[in-house]
């Protein structure tokens, strides 16, 4: 469903940017509370549930069994989807994985990924014949803005809370999966002509493009996406990299904070 | 039904593998308006099951052809997450989410006032994230909730509950292993108010005795589960969140 960009709110947003508020009272890089849970589904091997704002969403780690590709006896596999399904918000549809769905999985699957948190080698069992696949589904049950952030902190929370169900599969005993780094999705979208950290759901219908960062632990960067019309600046870029730097960081902490408990 | 007989599903003291007595149901908490950006929505937490279920609506009804001039039609989606179960399933519809989703929105279209709605649609999403045996029958009262948390009007809520039979006995609610491994298995919805049958499976071998005896468990388990649905309704609207 193609949603109405009411002219008025677009207006709204403008004057509110140029009073440097904006329409939830926040400030221009203040993120919303955010809860997160792990451990929270018996079927999954790691899961995890972020609340942003009105954002609900859950990532659950499974593992499966299988052939190494030929060129890479020795390594396992990682894959990270996201489903935007209908429960999510009226806007979307059920049918095949849309764009926007496939979108999302891919940017926090390449955060992840890049960013070597795992090593592919450790998930090997026989070399040239068994290796585990590791899948992250990540499940939106309520937009309220800003679901790539909330579904880049509940896949690595999740992830990093995963045990590998050797038992189950026949070979070997249960152990923790070995995950050496929290790479962290922050994202902006320009509303009322300036960037906004972690923007609403009435920000991002009224606002223009949207830039996803990722961060890993040494304040590199893993993986960066532009999306939606519009364009930007160097200067823009570098202020909200900054940004991101301090806002990954905090993230980290909750999530290191959630594992000490 | 598995129907594999030599497994043993009760123990020597006549209690089940967990512990629970036969007329005894998994615990149940319910909680309602946890999805805030659907109209209305319930999760439900039945033993290890764990479905949530959003209502959007009532909406304009599209594509024109599901239109009907006299009423709204109710359209529901159950879905499994690809995380929900011991083998991860793929995503995307399958026979068996199709079935649940259809049985499930003529039982909810029994009940909802959907005349009062004519030439709309009222959109129900059902996901299970952790299955343990009972998905369709938590789905249902995570439903029945969510309608009701929507503010739709409805006649009666639905309970979703199950019996069924493990070594030649009718027991209430099954888990897992006694699904796996049991004889019969006989979901119902049921308005307890009414006392009316609105949604109704079974598989496996009963006889009219049997069928009899889980039908009296089904009912007495509904009666339990329908004030946990009306406490997490009216916990909804004490704490003034709407």
């Amino acid at each position: 469903m193609v949603e109405l960009v009411p002219n008025l709110l677009r207006q709204e947003m403008a004057r509110l940017a140029e009073q440097d508020a904006r329409i939830d009272g926040r400030g221009q890089f203040e993120g919303r509370e955010i809860t997160l849970e792990t451990d929270c589904l018996y079927n999954a091997e790691g899961s995890a549930k972020v609340t942003m704002g009105k954002t609900v969403v859950y990532a659950g780690v499974k593992f499966e069994i299988r052939t190494p590709w030929p060129d890479r006896p020795s390594e396992g596999s990682l894959m990270c989807g996201a489903e935007l399904r209908p429960v999510a918000h009226r806007k979307y549809e059920p049918g095949p994985p849309s764009p926007e769905s496939i979108e999302l999985g891919r940017v926090v699957d390449r955060g992840i990924r890049e960013s070597g948190c795992i090593d592919m080698n450790s998930l090997c069992i026989i070399p040239g014949e068994k290796v585990w696949g590791v899948m992250i589904d990540i499940h939106v049950l309520s937009d309220g803005g800003n679901i790539f952030d909330a579904c880049g902190l509940a896949a690595i929370a999740a992830l990093r809370t995963a045990i590998v169900p050797a038992e189950r599969f026949d070979v070997g005993d249960d152990y923790t999966l070995s995950v050496n780094g929290t790479p962290i999705m922050a994202s902006f979208t320009r509303v009322g002509g300036r960037y906004v950290y972690d923007p609403c759901e009435e920000e991002e219908l009224g606002g223009d493009e949207r830039i996803h960062i990722t961060i890993g632990d040494e304040g590199h960067l893993h993986s960066l996406q532009k999306g939606l019309r519009g364009v930007f600046t160097p200067q823009e870029f570098a202020e909200i990299f900054s940004v991101a730097q301090n806002k990954c960081a905090e993230l980290r902490k909750i999530v290191a904070k959630k594992e000490a408990n | 039904m598995g129907g594999y007989g030599d497994v043993q599903l009760l123990r020597d003291d006549g209690l089940r593998l967990d512990g629970r007595k036969l007329d005894e149901s998994r615990p149940v908490s319910i909680q309602a308006g946890i999805l805030p950006a659907a109209d209305g929505s319930a999760m439900v937490t039945h033993g290890l099951n764990v479905a949530v279920a959003a209502v959007y609506g009532p909406m304009e009804a599209h594509p024109r052809k599901i239109q009907r001039q006299d009423r709204a039609v109710i359209d529901v989606r159950y879905n499994m997450a690809p995380f929900s179960t011991s083998d991860r399933i793929r995503p995307g519809f399958n026979r068996r989410s199709r079935e649940i989703s259809k049985v499930t929105a003529e039982a909810l279209e029994s009940v909802v006032l959907v005349e009062r709605f004519p030439r709309s649609k009222i959109r129900v999403e059902i996901e299970i994230l952790a299955a343990e045996a009972g998905t369709r029958c938590a789905g249902i009262t995570a439903a029945s909730v969510a309608l009701a948390d929507a503010g739709i009007p409805m006649r009666d809520m639905i309970v979703g509950v199950a019996s069924g039979k493990i070594e030649d006995t009718v027991v209430l609610d099954l888990d897992k292993a006694e699904d796996n491994y049991g004889q019969a298995d006989l979901p119902a919805g049921i308005l307890p108010n009414t006392g009316e049958i609105a949604f109704l499976q079974m598989d496996g071998d009963l006889s009219p005795e049997e069928f009899d005896l889980a039908m009296e468990y089904n009912f007495k388990a509904a009666k339990e589960i329908h004030e946990i649905m009306v406490d997490a309704l009216k916990s909804r609207y004490e704490e003034g969140d709407n």
